[in-house]
């Protein structure tokens, strides 16, 4: 019986060293799921590096795990204002734009200028210096933040189209009943509360607190949450919820995946963005523990092809950085796969390079103000 | 002469206190076996779930579209999730063996000091059970990060596997403290005087004695060490990231891989199968022992 | 057993004594100064500035939820609990292993699935409800009802077990004894085996009350985020490098838990119940 029992330890401990591999490695910090592995698996092939990919599910963790040098990771893929702050704390290193020679044959999206510029204006509103944020990031994948909306109740596309953020927002007046959820960073409902009351939404004073705090406790948010919001709109067990447009395209890629058009599902549940639109950047940077620094410039080298890129948003329903990409995706509009075909028009859609109206990325806060902040979001939620 | 006519009450058994209960009895026992079987039933409803879940063809998780097993071979097309699972068993597997180990030698350790040491130290033997796992894990990744500049890349599978014998090995002693209770005092002294070495006499004759416990301690230190999340989440690095981490990363912000499901149904799955295979190895070495009587 | 082998159980005193008392103290330390990582021991100031936390009405408002959930969930616990083990062992199961493993069995699917397992079909528009028709909970998602339920069985196998164990070791003499004095079978148990297995139950208890005071990820998914504890706190201080405050509630915290393990210690000293 013991020697079954060793047996069974020796075995299950050779299988998992099996999975060891002596190859170089390059350690990468990223979001769940924000890879394809397709992507990966070329990487490996072409420069025999072991890529091994660690998770995380908030820029404040990655921010803890670089800070804290527990792993030296070689790249990590933060969010804009995450990046604004580890440069201020001088937690990256600046990129050799001499080893990233794809850079010369890419453009950035129009978008993404403006959030680089954006993030420069605020750094140095915040600081008195200039940064010019291209020198430590490239850009991985952006987007609009949306409402995410349950199409099955009546008259609500309407009302979002005519009255955009305040259908959202104003409980009293448009859809009592309707079940509201927001996401649970509490950056994100104070940031949307700010851009409905038409304020900037990286300003930070206790009266605009008290604003934020009136406009969200009138929204009687019925659920806070982060993936849960899009699953539940699509199974109509919610009706309306802020969340990242890149979201809504998850969802839609797996509805597509198991047969239904692009129309039968924009039926179901939709995304509306609204003009003043907050924007996301994720990039991707060098911690300054980075030990193989010549193979993250070439992960990033390899990332800024349009082909791969191209690639890695057939998995991931976020936009793309790189107008050459978006160009490709697009192009697949008078595909003969129905998949490619609404791949290509809902990047059409939602992430139209042409779009009119603003982008406004958040940035980073004060620790005191985003204390306030959170106290201010555990006090409507507990009803204090 | 018995006079009939003068005769006095009876009296009955209800006046002696005897309650009737024949007609409510087997509606109660209907109820008792309702009730039990509708706590059992609870008990297993998360994973009965889980379970359709992994065998819906639709990705959809509020849906049942049809009955489909692709989500089980899929298990190995996933890296992330293969890369979470090895690290899961590498990690449980050590940290379950060396619990064990050192679990039973600290209890026979134990057992012999006196009643008040002992005592002293059971108490602080139930901190890391009782302990809310947020606060264990934030204390340990303070202490290891008092080392870190002796050991700059001491994060990793080293902190993970101390951590988790950090609140493993409880659970052994607490198992093993018990059968060595139990045991017979005269066995060790026979052994003595039969010439044994006592740190041979103690792996001959009291192991055995206590094999029961030592099981159930191994059993419950690698339930616990499996599914931890808070602990390890605040004491990994360097690529070790165990599947608790995983799920908790991309349920998120990003859509599961309902090949989770699978992998989960199974691992219950073999417990279960485990569990029987070892009950009919126990009867079969009863059958032979009552063959040889 | 022989003296020679308490010198092993020194290792283990060195163990425990380092990583129990040293970070209590530091997170004691870390409390009531403003030390963190960007203060240097020579700037150390003793402060009680983290202490206002204590008078927001949020973390007044997750304390007592923390406490009346975890005092709900251990009666019901308690009650269903116990019925469960007092069946289970009237079974006469030989192999205590058995019951060990149906017991923990659903504890080895990951905590997280198991509970957005329950959120599923405690919504209204569930996997249930495609292939039954219709929801067998009703819509219960983000209320104290479900809440509830999922701390309830979730931590229920921590209640049975010690009260399993507790019930094994009574006589069976005891109970015939008493039936054969004249009592009912009802007064045996509330007179005889009851009190006997209360060292159980304490354990039980208190093994369901302290995970559930100290955790939050169940309340937060199966309240789909309205019903705030004092782990759903400690875990924001925690993301957001605020460990001053964070560690000043973990103190809190264990202080309740310590007061808890001496109590657990009076009733049963060598820890015998908790397996």
């Amino acid at each position: 019986m013991k020697k079954v029992i060793l047996l069974t330890f020796i075995a299950i401990l050779g299988v998992t060293l099996a999975g060891c591999n002596t190859a170089p490695k390059l350690r990468i910090l990223n979001w769940g799921e924000y890879i394809n592995d397709e992507v990966v698996a070329q990487f490996e092939e072409a420069t025999g590096y072991n890529v091994v990919i660690d998770v995380a599910d908030s820029n404040e963790l990655f921010y803890s795990k670089i800070k804290s040098k527990t792993t030296a990771y070689d790249i990590v893929i933060p969010s804009d204002y995450m990046v604004e702050k580890m440069v201020e704390e001088d937690m990256l290193l600046p990129l050799d734009y001499d080893l990233l020679p794809n850079r010369d044959n890419v453009t950035y999206m129009a978008g993404v200028d403006q959030i680089y510029a954006s993030m420069t204006a605020t750094t140095l509103a915040r600081t008195g210096e200039t940064v010019d944020f291209t020198e430590y990031a490239v850009p991985y994948f952006w987007g609009t933040f949306g409402i995410i909306y349950n199409n099955r109740v009546t008259g609500l596309e309407a009302s979002l189209e005519a009255n955009g953020w305040a259908t959202y927002f104003d409980a009293t007046t448009y859809f009592p009943t309707a079940r509201r959820g927001m996401y649970d960073v509490a950056q994100f409902a104070y940031a949307a509360a700010l851009t409905y009351l038409g304020e900037n939404p990286n300003d930070y004073s206790a009266s605009l607190l008290t604003q934020a705090e009136d406009v969200i406790r009138a929204a009687n948010f019925e659920e806070w949450g982060d993936d849960t919001l899009k699953r539940n709109v699509e199974s109509d067990n919610l009706d309306m919820a802020f969340v990242y447009t890149g979201d809504y395209l998850d969802r839609l890629y797996i509805q597509l995946d198991e047969g239904k058009t692009l129309a039968e599902v924009q039926a179901e549940f939709n995304i509306y963005i609204p003009e003043t639109a907050l924007v996301f950047l994720d990039n991707m940077v060098i911690p300054y523990t980075a030990s193989n620094i010549e193979g993250a410039h070439q992960f990033i080298n390899f990332l800024l092809d349009p082909d791969v890129v191209a690639l890695n948003s057939e998995v991931v329903g976020y936009a793309t950085g790189l107008e050459e990409a978006y160009d490709i995706i697009v192009s697949n509009v008078t595909s003969d796969d129905p998949w490619r075909q609404a791949w290509a028009t809902a990047n059409l859609t939602y992430y139209n390079k042409d779009r009119a109206g603003t982008y406004i990325p958040m940035t980073a806060l004060d620790p005191d103000a985003i204390d306030a902040i959170n106290t201010m979001i555990e006090s409507v939620i507990s009803g204090s | 002469m018995i006079d009939k006519t003068n005769s006095y009450p009876v009296a009955t058994l209800q006046e002696y206190g005897y309650k009737d209960y024949s007609k409510i009895t087997p509606v109660i026992n209907v109820l008792k076996k309702v009730l039990f079987f509708s706590i059992l039933f609870m008990l297993y409803l998360s994973i009965i779930v889980i379970a359709i879940q992994s065998i819906n063809a639709s990705r959809i998780s509020s849906s049942f579209s049809t009955v489909s097993f692709t989500w089980y071979p899929n298990i190995f097309q996933e890296e992330d999730l293969m890369r979470a699972i090895r690290n899961t068993f590498l990690v449980s597997s050590i940290a379950t063996i060396l619990a064990t180990f050192m679990g039973t030698f600290f209890a026979v350790g134990m057992y012999s000091l006196t009643k008040k040491k002992r005592q002293g130290l059971m108490l602080l033997n139930n901190v890391p059970i009782l302990n809310a796992d947020i606060v264990t894990g934030f204390s340990l990744m303070l202490m290891f990060r008092l080392l870190m500049p002796l050991f700059p890349n001491i994060f990793g599978l080293f902190t993970l596997v101390m951590a988790h014998l950090f609140f493993t090995i409880p659970y052994v002693i607490l198992s093993v403290m018990p059968k060595l209770k139990e045991t017979d005092p005269n066995l060790m002294d026979a052994a003595l005087d039969l010439g044994v070495r006592p740190y041979k006499a103690l792996i001959k004759v009291v192991i055995p004695a206590i094999k029961a416990g030592i099981f159930s301690g191994m059993l419950l230190a690698l339930t616990m060490s499996i599914d931890d999340f808070v602990i390890s989440y605040f004491n990994t690095g360097g690529g070790f990231d165990n599947l608790s981490i995983w799920i908790y990363a991309v349920i998120g912000r990003r859509n599961l891989t309902p090949s989770v499901y699978a992998f989960s149904t199974l691992l219950t799955l073999f417990t279960l199968i485990g569990l029987m295979v070892y009950q009919f190895l126990q009867r079969q070495k009863k059958g032979k022992k009552s063959e040889i009587k | 057993m022989g003296k020679s082998f308490k010198i092993l159980a020194i290792p283990y005193q060195v163990w425990l004594s380092l990583l129990v008392f040293i970070p209590l103290v530091a997170m004691v330390v870390i409390s009531v100064t403003n030390l963190n990582s960007t203060v240097s021991l020579s700037e150390l100031q003793f402060t009680m500035e983290h202490w206002v936390l204590l008078t927001q009405r949020p973390t007044l408002i997750a304390f007592r939820n923390s406490l009346m959930y975890a005092a709900s969930t251990t009666i019901i616990s308690f009650v269903l609990g116990y019925f469960l083990a007092y069946q289970i062992f009237r079974l006469r199961i030989k192999n205590k292993f058995i019951v060990l493993t149906i017991v923990i069995l659903p504890m080895w699917s990951n905590l997280i699935l198991r509970t957005e397992a329950l959120l599923n079909i405690f919504s209204e528009n569930n996997i249930l409800k495609s292939i039954m028709g219709f929801s067998l909970f009703g819509n219960i998602a983000g209320t104290p009802a479900a809440v509830l339920i999922g701390l309830v069985f979730t931590y229920m196998p921590f209640m049975i077990l010690p009260i399993y164990t507790a019930l094994e070791k009574i006589d069976y003499a005891l109970e015939e004894a008493s039936l054969d004095l004249g009592l009912t079978p009802m007064q045996s148990f509330w007179k005889v085996v009851f009190p006997l297995s209360f060292r159980g139950v304490v354990t039980g208890s208190i093994l369901v009350f302290l995970p559930t005071m100290a955790g939050f990820a169940i309340p937060k998914i199966l309240s789909k985020g309205r019903i705030i504890f004092i782990g759903n706190i400690i875990d924001t201080k925690f993301i957001y490098t605020n460990y001053n405050s964070g560690a000043l509630l973990a103190v809190i915290l264990l202080i309740f838990i310590l007061g808890s393990i001496m109590l657990m210690t009076r009733f049963d000293k060598e820890g015998e119940t908790l397996l």
